[in-house]
């Protein structure tokens, strides 16, 4: 059993029936080495404050609800532990560039919109009944896009992308990171579809890499790869329309 | 129904304050105003080279001075930051290369660059010794 | 339907500048202002009037002085013109223009000179 030592966690609270702005408040944690910050945060509700609110589900960082910033780091609350911030206190913010719905509730459906936007599910090129027998795929051909396909929609990326915070048109790193997932699969077709949200000003041209997303995903997807190989795309598919007006423009 | 709750959005001034990988950012960009600025320099000896040898002296003194050594030693740091972070990114935008089936690591795509970046160096050296 | 960004003419010069700034930029810098100043391993001689007058006499190398002067202007301008929208100064139509712009324009002064150091 291992001891109990106490954190200080200065938690933003916002509640949008009382408050015109957000504000800060400090609660003494109890907390033991196997706690996570998300156990920190249930502490406060079940002990401290009970009207704190925060998402959270799963515990084991599959469910993708839980982000939030600490310290200004977009993390998952569920897999940051306590102890690595002891003996400084930490500072638990709302996912950043969102807007906060309550306490450490943002609104995400923006990046729902998002990732509509993309299509991200497979195309077919042609229909396909039951009939047809299973879509095989070789390893290798899974490989090209299963990185990409381990997003959880936790949105940290876009907490950690200033140029979605400074402009929302952007599309942002996790909706352009499935684009691509899908684009890479062998099984789809729908390329010429989504090649229009990567030519777009709101596309990939959106991103000048600062390159955070890939550092703060928790599932290793690395959005400033997809969207940065999709410049390249884009460039080829904006110059060689002009070559060949019949062949591959969108 | 009942109607969208009232949200907060925060604003974004001082972001880069946020967090460090920002501030490492705006430094990379940051090394594109000596790029422009060198860049404008040689264009200034190219309107002395045209000028003639009066007007071209005036830029080759220069070259002497100690504003200028100090103008070339920032130049030399924002030119080498800028090729470091420049080949550290090179991976993410470089289609994906595979060797003998096994995709090639970043850090061997990064270490080829560095390569590239010597090799040219040293070149560049040669000829101007050469030439100039 | 969404539009087209003409990103990618000015990304593609912004790219080629960059390598080249990275490839080259160091060693350029390093032999114009610090070696030949200095005299290490350049004799008092290196980078007078009529050695760079004969040397840019030639086509290739005024050619290729200008084509560096140029993609040097325009990867800066990129960066700036995407930077300044950082620091809080909205991207307009006429801060793509001054940025653009002058790397145009820094373009067209050096090949006209490269031009006149190859005719005159």
């Amino acid at each position: 059993m291992s001891q109990t030592r106490t954190i200080m966690i200065e938690c933003l609270r916002y509640d949008p029936e009382q408050d015109q702005a957000p504000h800060y408040r400090t609660y003494e944690v109890p907390f033991t080495d196997e706690m996570s910050v998300l156990e920190g945060l249930q502490y406060i509700k079940d002990h401290l404050d009970g009207s704190l609110t925060f998402r959270w589900s799963c515990r084991m960082a599959i469910c993708g609800s839980c982000g939030c910033m600490v310290n200004h780091q977009p993390i998952l609350s569920c897999q940051s532990f306590l102890r690595d911030y002891y003996p400084a206190r930490i500072r638990v913010e709302p996912l950043e560039h969102f807007p906060i719905v309550k306490d450490l509730v943002i609104d995400q459906s923006d990046f729902l919109g998002k990732l509509e936007s993309v299509t991200p599910y497979l195309v077919p090129a042609q229909p396909l009944t039951p009939e047809d027998g299973p879509n095989l795929q070789t390893p290798r051909q899974i490989e090209d896009y299963l990185g990409y396909a381990q997003c959880i929609n936790c949105l940290l990326c876009y907490a950690a992308c200033p140029q979605y915070g400074l402009n929302h048109e952007f599309t942002g790193p996790a909706a352009l990171a499935l684009l691509a997932r899908y684009n890479a699969d062998s099984r789809d077709a729908g390329q010429k579809t989504r090649m229009a949200v990567v030519n777009a000003e709101e596309g990939v041209w959106g991103c000048t890499l600062v390159g955070l997303c890939s550092e703060v995903c928790p599932k290793h997807v690395d959005p400033a790869r997809a969207i940065n190989r999709n410049k390249i795309n884009s460039t080829q598919d904006y110059f060689l329309r002009f070559l060949m007006p019949f062949g591959r423009g969108s | 129904m009942t109607p969208a709750p009232k949200t907060y959005v925060r604003p974004m001034n001082r972001w880069w304050m946020r967090h460090p990988a920002y501030r490492r950012y705006l430094l990379r960009e940051g090394t594109s105003v000596m790029v422009a600025a060198y860049a404008l320099f040689l264009l200034a000896g190219m309107v002395c080279l045209v000028l003639g040898e009066t007007a071209f002296n005036l830029w080759r003194g220069f070259l002497q001075s100690p504003v200028s050594v100090i103008f070339h030693l920032a130049a030399l740091a924002a030119f080498a930051f800028h090729a470091w972070t420049w080949f550290k990114v090179m991976p993410l935008t470089t289609p994906p290369i595979r060797f003998r089936g096994q995709p090639v690591p970043d850090r061997m795509i990064f270490r080829a660059a560095l390569w590239a970046w010597g090799i040219a160096s040293v070149a560049l050296l040669v000829l101007a010794m050469r030439f100039l | 339907m969404r539009t087209r960004s003409h990103e990618p003419i000015v990304w593609s010069l912004f790219g080629a500048g960059g390598v080249f700034a990275a490839l080259l930029g160091t060693m350029l810098v390093l032999i114009i202002g610090i070696l030949v100043p200095m005299g290490l391993g350049f004799g008092p001689e290196a980078m007078h009037y009529d050695s760079l007058r004969g040397l840019f006499g030639h086509p290739l190398p005024a050619l290729g002085l200008a084509v560096v002067i140029s993609l040097f202007l325009f990867h800066g301008a990129h960066r700036i013109y995407h930077t300044l929208h950082d620091l809080g100064i909205p991207a307009s139509k006429k801060m793509m223009l001054a940025c653009y712009g002058s790397a145009a324009a820094g373009s067209g002064v050096a090949l006209l000179l490269a031009g006149m150091l190859v005719v005159f």
